[in-house]
């Protein structure tokens, strides 16, 4: 055996096209470019409600880093006056508080009224998380969303609410800053990766 | 800046790799080739398990979902434990493939 066999040769150009899309990722700003081609241009305007969307809380209590920015971003829309609503969403987890409530109390810390926060706790899925905002606003009757998520997400998100009747404008909560640090490129990649792969999958089961 | 510096003296600990390699330890330069060759095959070996490993993760997750009925969180498949995990498998295998190669060897004449 020479190592040219068929199997030796998949390997190489696997391992080859692996290392090239490494090195791209660390050192280039193709990670930060595909965010912000993917987070498309926000249009910052008066809607009917603002939704953040849920990211991940600790069985203790405590937001993620990504759930918290989602959190601000949600709070800092609310104060500029482009909505009357802020719904927050995210379930618990392992029996703590649920994500919706904590979010709910910070956002009264900032001085947003309690009867102008709406809370979802149960949806646990992108597409739960639509059907559950469509069944909590269609009452009142909200048509057009501020849909707060990372700008991965949001190219999943977004079709989603479309699909539940909603004109929604996509805000993402990333800071849009680039960054020349390899390990936050490698790291902004991979949420990429998987937000496609997520959206690969909705799209196959037919849910966008 | 940070990128810069990393990617330079990546560069420079791989010039001195080569002068060891070459000059204190006599290491043909002429195989370096098959060497970075042998290098792409186990990094591939690696990617291939980690696909292989996410790929049941999420299969499992979501017969799971569709069997039980219940909600089975997905986190499990994106877990950074994958690749180091993915990264002892692949070395393995290749080291396992690499050895039946030079044990078949000498039968074959």
């Amino acid at each position: 055996m020479d190592g040219t066999g068929r199997g030796d040769r998949v390997c190489r150009a696997i391992g080859l096209a692996g290392v090239v899309l490494f090195l791209i990722t660390a050192f280039s700003p193709l990670a930060y470019r595909l965010n912000q081609w993917m987070a498309g241009s926000p249009r910052l305007v008066a809607s009917d409600a603002i939704v953040v969307l849920g990211g991940w809380i600790s069985p203790s209590g405590t937001l993620s880093l990504e759930s918290q920015r989602r959190l601000d971003r949600g709070i800092e829309l609310y104060q500029r006056g482009l909505a009357p609503v802020l719904v927050l969403l995210g379930p618990g987890a392992d029996g703590g508080p649920t994500e919706a409530e904590v979010r709910a109390a910070q956002a009264r810390l900032h001085g947003i009224p309690a009867d102008a926060i709406l809370t979802e706790t149960r949806a646990r899925t992108t597409r739960e998380e639509a059907v559950r905002v469509k069944a909590l606003l269609q009452s009142r009757g909200a048509r057009t969303l501020l849909l707060v998520t990372n700008a991965g997400h949001l190219a999943r998100a977004r079709p989603l609410f479309e699909h539940a009747a909603f004109e929604v404008r996509g805000v993402p909560s990333d800071p849009l800053v680039e960054s020349d640090a390899p390990e936050s490129r490698i790291a902004q990649m991979r949420v990429l990766v998987k937000e496609v792969l997520g959206w690969l999958y909705y799209r196959m089961a037919g849910y966008i | 800046m940070e990128a810069t510096f990393i990617a330079a003296l990546a560069g420079l600990t791989s010039i001195g790799a080569y002068y060891v390699g070459a000059r204190a330890l006599g290491l043909p330069s002429a195989r370096l080739g098959a060497a970075v060759g042998k290098m792409l095959e186990s990094i591939g070996m690696v990617l291939i398990f980690l696909a292989v490993n996410l790929t049941a993760s999420v299969l499992i997750v979501l017969a799971a979902r569709g069997l039980t009925g219940t909600f089975v969180s997905a986190y499990a498949a994106d877990d950074a434990v994958w690749l180091g995990l993915s990264l002892i498998q692949g070395l393995a295998f290749q080291a396992w493939r690499g050895s039946a190669a030079e044990s078949s060897e000498p039968s074959r004449g």
